[in-house]
């Protein structure tokens, strides 16, 4: 698919989008996988929240396109280098240490990003942020409360989620390495930075995690299309159907 | 076999105004996790606005040996009803 | 006779409710525990086909609504294990007879969900069955069952017509669509008809339950009912049903069928259909792969809950 995007707002929108659409994606693998059955409702309901949640931010990115496509369209057709969510949401369920903590990371960074995003200029996106606010509070209160029991619980929970974290923790740096867009379209960006080691910092020691000093990776960012290799894995099961068939309507 | 999984018993208010009702029981190991448990398998569909969890060994209920003696006699004590009462005709406001 | 006795006697009688303070045979209790647990116990197996193409859903929509349905399934699944719970039995006693196989499960899950087409059967047809019997078991004399029985009847009619739009997208689609929508029907027909159990001629537990009225229409009856609504609905979709003894009896405004292949089902029941094993594994390894996460919820649980505040 051809994609070009021309306003600064669908290029910002699209790496929020794309980041729910992939952790909805790695979130809907759980099912009927979680440890009881509760946690399997409970990890549906995120990934509802969040599919809902990318379809919203495609229509409005499509609205300010001029539609020259669907939010079906930007899902299904694009391709590996065409996607723009962050590399944290790619890595997968490894054990479900790992679905807490990517989880926990990330609800914390959307926190801080979607708190701007309700002040926006833009009333339909100001709204829908104020709604998204709303999930991404139930979501990081179930998942700090994850990190306790796990940090906390026994010797082999916080062995496994101390792995998790240390494995997680290195696609952080990128979230944080802010660009022109991110600078236009978010009211103070060094305030999400903050925000988000001072929770994080609090919330790891509180469960006996250990932050450990990341060197630096020779990673390119994902705001320029560059993932993990899982990102061809992924887009390879959810695109099937529409590119094996792609004058069919589904 | 596993434990320390407790059962509990849910309790919904679905409007302002209204009694909270039993709706059934959920699993939980701690408050936190029962609570939330119990909103994502009762209320998925907006039917509540304030929910309860009680631990359900905490219930107090009635023996079945007893239930006569509990709730019998209060079948035949009439004149706790308001229609056990004569009002003479024109009479109003009683 | 004891007091007890009458009094349950006279509830059955009367169409009222046992509930679970109640004094009730043995006998009741058992039955009761067998036959929620297994509804149970196929609710959650259900969920393994479904959530088969749930990652492959071909539409933002498409996949929401398939999630928010298997998300159900779990929902009816915890409803029914709770009724179970109310006559004396464990959820980890229950989900140990599952795994050692003392207990079943609606054998319809041990079909594979080979294309997309097939969350449009299952949908339709197995949904459709299902609430059939659902509907039915709303005055089951057991007041939790029945009472648990209407909450899930509310939601389960969106299961029923988010397979039924997905046959009429593909049914009206693209040729290759509407050949899947056709293979699908033709796998998943009998299979469905079959969720309705033996004949009534050959039900050993019938006469029973139908006295304790904890069943309260026949196997026959229901399948008749769902064949009866089905058919057109097929005729509808231009698809063939795959039985060419289907034939509507003007007289009763019934259908007749051709006889079933019964030696299917029995093995199928018995543990030899297509997926009885795949699902059994993939339920047992969920469970033993993640017993270090309920260690550790217990743990932490005991360490705030006992701490002193």
């Amino acid at each position: 698919m051809n994609l070009e995007l021309k306003s600064n707002e669908s290029k910002f929108l699209i790496r929020l989008a794309d980041t729910a659409t992939i952790l909805g994606q790695r979130l809907a693998e759980m099912c009927s996988k979680a440890p009881f059955l509760e946690e399997d409702i409970a990890l549906s309901n995120i990934s509802l929240d969040l599919f809902g949640r990318a379809e919203e931010l495609y229509k409005i990115i499509c609205t300010i396109e001029n539609a020259a496509y669907t939010p079906d369209d930007l899902v299904f057709r694009r391709n590996e280098r065409q996607y723009f969510n962050l590399k944290l949401v790619e890595q997968p369920n490894e054990d479900f240490a790992w679905v807490i903590a990517r989880q926990y990371l990330h609800d914390v960074y959307s926190t801080a990003v979607y708190t701007q995003l309700s002040e926006s200029s833009n009333s339909e996106l100001a709204g829908l942020a104020n709604k998204v606010l709303k999930e991404v509070k139930y979501s990081h209160l179930h998942t700090k409360d994850w990190m306790d029991r796990l940090g906390l619980g026994t010797e082999e929970s916080n062995n496994r989620l101390q792995l998790a974290v240390d494995h997680l923790m290195k696609y952080v740096e990128e979230i944080f390495s802010w660009d022109e867009i991110d600078r236009e379209q978010l009211a103070d960006c060094d305030k999400i930075t903050s925000a988000w080691e001072s929770e994080i910092n609090q919330t790891l020691a509180a469960c006996n995690i250990e932050r450990k000093s990341i060197q630096p990776l020779s990673m390119r960012d994902y705001r320029d299309g560059f993932h993990s290799e899982h990102i061809g894995h992924l887009l390879s099961i959810m695109q099937y159907l529409p590119r094996a068939y792609p004058d069919a309507k589904w | 076999m596993e434990s320390g999984v407790k059962v509990w018993e849910v309790f919904v208010q679905k409007k302002s105004g209204l009694p909270f009702k039993h709706v059934g029981s959920c699993h939980g190991y701690d408050k936190k996790m029962a609570i939330q448990n119990a909103r994502d398998l009762y209320t998925r569909r907006g039917e509540g606005r304030e929910l309860w969890v009680v631990e359900s060994n905490a219930i107090v209920s009635v023996p079945l040996d007893e239930a006569d003696a509990f709730f019998d006699p209060g079948e035949d004590k009439i004149y706790r009803h308001a229609t056990f009462y004569k009002i003479p005709e024109g009479v109003n406001h009683l | 006779m004891d007091k007890f006795e009458a009094a349950f006697n006279a509830i059955i009688e009367a169409d009222q409710k046992v509930e679970p303070r109640d004094w009730m045979p043995e006998k009741y209790r058992k039955t009761l525990i067998r036959q929620i647990s297994q509804h149970a116990h196929s609710e959650i197996i259900g969920m393994q086909p479904e959530g088969n193409w749930l990652l492959r859903a071909p539409s933002l929509r498409a996949k929401q609504v398939l999630l928010a349905k298997i998300q159900d399934e779990a929902g009816h699944g915890l409803y029914l294990y709770s009724v179970a719970e109310t006559l004396g039995i464990s959820r980890a006693e229950m989900n140990e007879q599952l795994h050692n196989q003392e207990a079943k499960y609606s054998s319809i899950f041990n079909y594979p969900t080979l294309t997309w087409a097939d969350m449009g059967a299952v949908g339709w047809l197995v949904d459709g069955a299902a609430i059939v019997n659902q509907v039915s078991l709303q005055r089951t004399s057991y007041g939790p069952y029945a009472r648990g029985m209407v909450r899930i009847c509310k939601e389960e009619s969106f299961h029923q017509r988010q397979g039924y739009e997905i046959m009429v997208q593909m049914a009206f689609g693209t040729a290759e669509q509407k050949e899947m929508a056709q293979d699908a029907l033709n796998r998943f027909w009998e299979p469905a008809l079959m969720m309705f159990g033996p004949h009534d001629a050959d039900s050993v537990h019938k006469n029973q339950s139908m006295d304790w009225k904890i069943k309260r229409e026949s196997n026959d009856h229901l399948r008749q009912r769902f064949i009866d609504r089905t058919v057109p609905q097929a005729e509808y979709l231009g698809l063939t049903i795959p039985d060419a003894n289907l034939k509507l009896d003007p007289s009763t405004g019934s259908y007749t069928h051709s006889p079933f292949n019964w030696d299917e089902f029995w093995n199928v029941v018995n543990g030899n259909g297509p997926c009885n094993q795949e699902r059994l594994d993939h339920h047992k390894k969920a469970h033993y792969d993640n017993a270090w996460v309920r260690e550790a919820a217990a743990a932490y649980a005991e360490k705030i809950e006992t701490s002193v505040a």
